[in-house]
């Protein structure tokens, strides 16, 4: 742990240049893949419970999650088998008719920096890829993001086509994004909502430890 | 500059919407709560022309927004966004906008696309310029790194298309100003354009931004600064040209959903002011666009001068709190929910105008409106039931239930 002392430091100080030379310093000195994984983890966590309080804001989770990609790219090859455990599978996507990223790829970032294996459609994703990504893969979480109310229809449709399916009650739906409300997640019958990708974490914790 | 011809918009009304408009500018309580609908997407989905066609004729345009007034209205402020060319909106947005039609299907909304076009060292070259054009000559150089329209154009060819552009534009509104006067109603805008610090965030894209204000902050707060008495006087000159005494700045990224309070104050504040301040002193109202939630920056936005400003929401804000923390200092402008008009009901419409009414329009200092732009797929009865609010409550000294058998006047 001595050796990730350092790491630790510059990740949750925002050194961005410096993280990636002690990654590899400390790869060289004998350090596991697993302990990264595991010291990352709790940064980010720390990072994540600032941001919750109001100490930190959009940049910082940005920049760790940043941080935290190039990590896990350098780290990633190196895991066994048997280190990286997932705690849950989640679908993520903008749907069709919206093209915006932004608070999708911070909550997807923060998602697999909490252990979740994040399988990202990225943007404009027309309902039906959303409902064959989730049979493909198994996830229990689908997350839906957007910023213009274009996206509405399309969460409509998703989760329309999960009934259909007789998928809905094996996948917890959350909505995100800034034209989102508690409002209209339950006009659409989604499970839950957030505008804060943070918040949302914490929601989808809620469904990987209690399954509701 | 933007008078209307004294024509009364409804039988109760004792002032012009112009009138209104400048008492709620300086927090006075005029007869009654007054309206702008910042429609744009809605109207060709409502007349049923194809939205390629809207967006790149301006008649077309112009036929549509008239027949959604004549429809939905009246109402007090018209919104006047619509651009002549997407040359000439890239100028002023500084976003790369994708257009129905062209990059996209024919009856779609125009997207933005978010690509890094600005790079650190861009930073530098603003720096080491002089004051002088400064923010015109930056855009220009930026346009063709990320406008579909000016991708492989050279500056030579650039400057004369964006002036055919702009005097396309001011004709343009030239009919809109005639046809308000006509109506009685006011224009919004003489002009808009992005604020430098949401500039360069746009510019730069969300995570280069992001390490942009850990490893530059002191180098963007500097250039904002040295843009912005450039930005100011160009965006004065144009609402003159137009003439419409009223500009709106757009802040898209300058909230706390982005940024802190303390970068807010130490890297935005100080060319926000000198920005709002120039407007100010050339007899202007700054409408300042606040996308995201405002609330910790409110303590230090109270530093600019009280009863000049607009401040619009976008609903991320808590417009009921925005009147206990600034409600006494800046006019406010909302807040209708986009959710709302697309999926709620005309009586919930009517309820959430109602307070707003109400409580954010108390004592006056208040215009109602969306959150932002109405979206496209507003119900037509949610935004009847938003023009209905303000004859049904909104008359000061003539309160519901009373006022609530007033019609719904139209237009004459």
């Amino acid at each position: 742990m001595e050796d990730l002392k350092r790491f630790r430091e510059l990740f949750l100080s925002f050194q961005v240049d410096a993280v990636g030379p002690e990654v590899d310093a400390c790869l060289a000195r004998g350090t596991t893949p697993k302990a990264f994984l595991a010291c990352c983890q709790k940064c980010m966590e720390e990072i994540g419970e600032k941001f919750d309080a109001g100490q930190y804001y959009l940049p910082e989770l940005v920049v760790a999650g940043e941080m935290f990609k190039g990590v896990s790219e350098r780290i990633k090859p190196l895991l066994e088998a048997t280190d990286a455990t997932s705690r849950g599978i989640l679908v993520l996507g903008t749907p069709q008719g919206d093209i915006h990223n932004l608070g999708k790829d911070i909550f997807g970032v923060l998602a697999e920096a909490d252990g979740l294996t994040v399988h990202d459609l990225g943007v404009d994703v027309p309902p039906t890829a959303f409902l064959e990504k989730l049979e493909t893969t198994g996830a229990s979480i689908l997350g839906m993001s957007a910023l213009v109310t274009a996206a509405f229809d399309p969460m409509q449709e998703v989760i329309r086509l999960l009934e259909e399916k007789g998928l809905r009650d094996m996948v917890r739906v959350i909505l995100g994004g800034g034209v989102t409300t508690s409002e209209m997640a339950d006009r659409l019958g989604a499970d839950a909502q957030t505008q804060d990708a943070y918040e949302g974490l914490k929601i989808v914790r809620t469904f990987t430890t209690t399954g509701e | 500059m933007n008078g209307t011809s004294g024509k009364k918009i409804h039988d109760k009304d004792t002032m012009t919407a112009e009138e209104r408009l400048e008492a709620v500018v300086r927090l006075e309580q005029p007869d009654r709560v007054p309206l702008s609908m910042m429609l744009y997407y809605y109207n060709p989905f409502h007349t049923g022309q194809r939205m390629s066609e809207y967006m790149a004729k301006p008649e077309v345009y112009r036929e549509s927004s008239r027949k959604v007034y004549e429809d939905l209205g009246p109402w007090d402020i018209y919104y006047n966004i619509n651009p002549v060319s997407r040359l000439l909106y890239s100028y002023a947005m500084m976003m790369r906008y994708l257009y129905p039609g062209i990059e996209l299907p024919d009856n779609v909304m125009a997207q933005v696309e978010e690509i890094e076009y600005m790079k650190p060292e861009d930073y530098d070259t603003i720096l080491q310029q002089g004051y002088t054009f400064n923010d015109v000559r930056f855009r220009m150089r930026m346009l063709p790194r990320f406008c579909k329209d000016a991708e492989g154009v050279s500056l030579a060819l650039l400057w004369p298309t964006l002036a055919r552009d702009f005097i396309r534009q001011k004709l343009f509104w030239k009919k809109d100003l005639a046809w308000c006067q006509e109506e009685g109603i006011v224009m919004q805008i003489g002009m808009q354009a992005e604020m430098p610090f949401d500039l360069f965030s746009m510019a730069r894209t969300v995570v280069p931004f992001s390490l942009d204000l850990f490893q530059r902050p002191d180098k963007i707060r500097r250039a904002a600064l040295r843009l912005a008495p450039s930005f100011a006087e160009f965006m004065i000159w144009v609402a003159r040209l137009m003439g419409v005494p009223r500009v709106q700045c757009y802040c898209h990224r300058t909230s706390n959903s982005f940024i802190s309070p303390r970068q807010f104050e130490e890297l935005v504040f100080p060319s926000l002011e000198e920005i709002v301040c120039r407007i100010i002193d050339a007899g202007m109202t700054p409408i300042l666009h606040c996308d995201g939630d405002w609330l910790k920056n409110f303590k230090v936005l109270r530093r600019l001068p009280p009863k000049k400003i607009i401040l619009q929401l976008d609903g991320l804000t808590d417009i009921y709190e925005a009147k206990a923390l600034i409600g006494d200092h800046m006019c406010l402008f909302g807040d209708v929910s986009a959710e709302k008009l697309a999926l709620g009901s005309p009586q919930e419409v009517d309820e959430t105008c109602h307070r707003l009414i109400e409580e954010v329009g108390k004592e006056g200092g208040f215009i109602l409106a969306g959150g932002c732009e109405i979206p496209y797929n507003a119900k037509p009865e949610n935004l009847k039931a938003m023009t209905r609010s303000v004859y049904k409550y909104g008359y000061y000294e003539m309160k519901s239930p009373v006022a609530a058998e007033i019609p719904v006047p139209t237009p004459t």
